[in-house]
């Protein structure tokens, strides 16, 4: 549905120069490759599961490219939902659902003072943890909102839910984080 | 008559207001979050603070930037072929950027050639 209050697409103009010059894409693809794959290393948790899944996204987006118009959605999601559709491929492909081991995730680097980044990268770590045992549609909404920033009508439209759907699953997955850590911070 | 906004509305409003920069307690108070909900906003910056997003291995970037080029290529034949005269014209295009490249290889070979020369025969 179109919504008059949503924010016009940034990428507009970049879309559509790649639909009339495929040689532009090049731009969007600097621009999402890093938030398509960290997507999908959020929800796979394996770097070449997580580089296969990118590499599938990018083809086919960059063949269905003429299909996108301007209706609603923006280019980021329209492309987030193809990321979306590979990675419930490659979940199916698996047969066994593996928990995404997101201790993986490299922590940044920075010239600040040593112990105090030692205990900020403990407690993304604990987040982390906690968030590899959110349920796959609670993780989703995470990693869409809090990791790659999407706007809540980004997400409905990457989910194919509605706003609200996605604003109640927003919340039972803070509440269910706060129950995870409070029940790891007893534990120990 | 207007609906009073759900605990999950008002959490959502104040999710942004944190995403766009706001502190915890002045995105929960335009919000009108009451305590409970406040933990769980807290939680939200937290995990915008602590996640993010890991980078593509650069040797993967440019894997994918080779496999997509090609596609590009193709699709500016398929282009051309949709129309006959698009396709003079791409032909043009492209003997052009042939005769360039040849002329641009023959105009470096000359001027190695004497140093390679030399080489050959130390």
């Amino acid at each position: 549905m179109i919504s008059s209050d949503r924010p016009p697409d940034p990428d507009l103009a970049d879309v559509r120069a790649a639909q009339a010059d495929r040689a532009a894409f090049a731009t969007l693809y600097r621009r999402y490759l890093d938030p398509i794959y960290g997507y999908c290393f959020y929800l796979l948790g394996d770097h070449h599961d997580a580089e296969d899944a990118t590499e599938r996204t990018f083809l086919a987006a960059m063949s269905a490219l003429d299909r996108f118009r301007d209706t609603g959605s923006t280019f980021r999601s329209w492309l987030f939902r193809i990321a979306h559709n590979q990675l419930a491929n490659a979940l199916r492909s698996r047969r066994r659902h593996r928990s995404a081991s997101l201790d993986l995730v490299p922590e940044r680097v920075a010239a600040e003072d040593p112990a105090r980044l030692a205990g900020e990268a403990e407690d993304a770590r604990r987040l982390q943890r906690a968030v590899s045992r959110l349920s796959g549609d609670r993780r989703q909404v995470v990693v869409l909102r809090f990791v790659e920033g999407l706007a809540t009508h980004e997400i409905a439209d990457v989910l194919d839910r509605s706003e609200g759907a996605v604003r109640v699953l927003q919340h039972r997955a803070l509440r269910d984080l706060a129950q995870l850590l409070a029940e790891d911070a007893h534990r120990a | 008559m207007s609906r009073q906004p759900s605990a999950a509305e008002r959490l959502d409003r104040a999710v942004d207001g944190v995403l766009d920069g706001q502190s915890v307690p002045v995105a929960a108070a335009a919000a009108g979050l009451d305590p409970t909900v406040r933990v769980l906003l807290g939680m939200a910056a937290d995990l915008r603070a602590s996640l993010h997003v890991p980078l593509a291995s650069p040797h993967f970037e440019a894997r994918l930037g080779t496999r997509l080029a090609p596609t590009a290529s193709r699709d500016a034949l398929g282009w051309a072929l949709r129309h006959p005269r698009r396709l003079i014209v791409t032909g043009a295009v492209g003997s052009a950027v042939g005769v360039g490249v040849t002329a641009y290889a023959v105009w470096r070979s000359s001027r190695r050639a004497p140093g390679a020369h030399r080489l050959l025969h130390r």
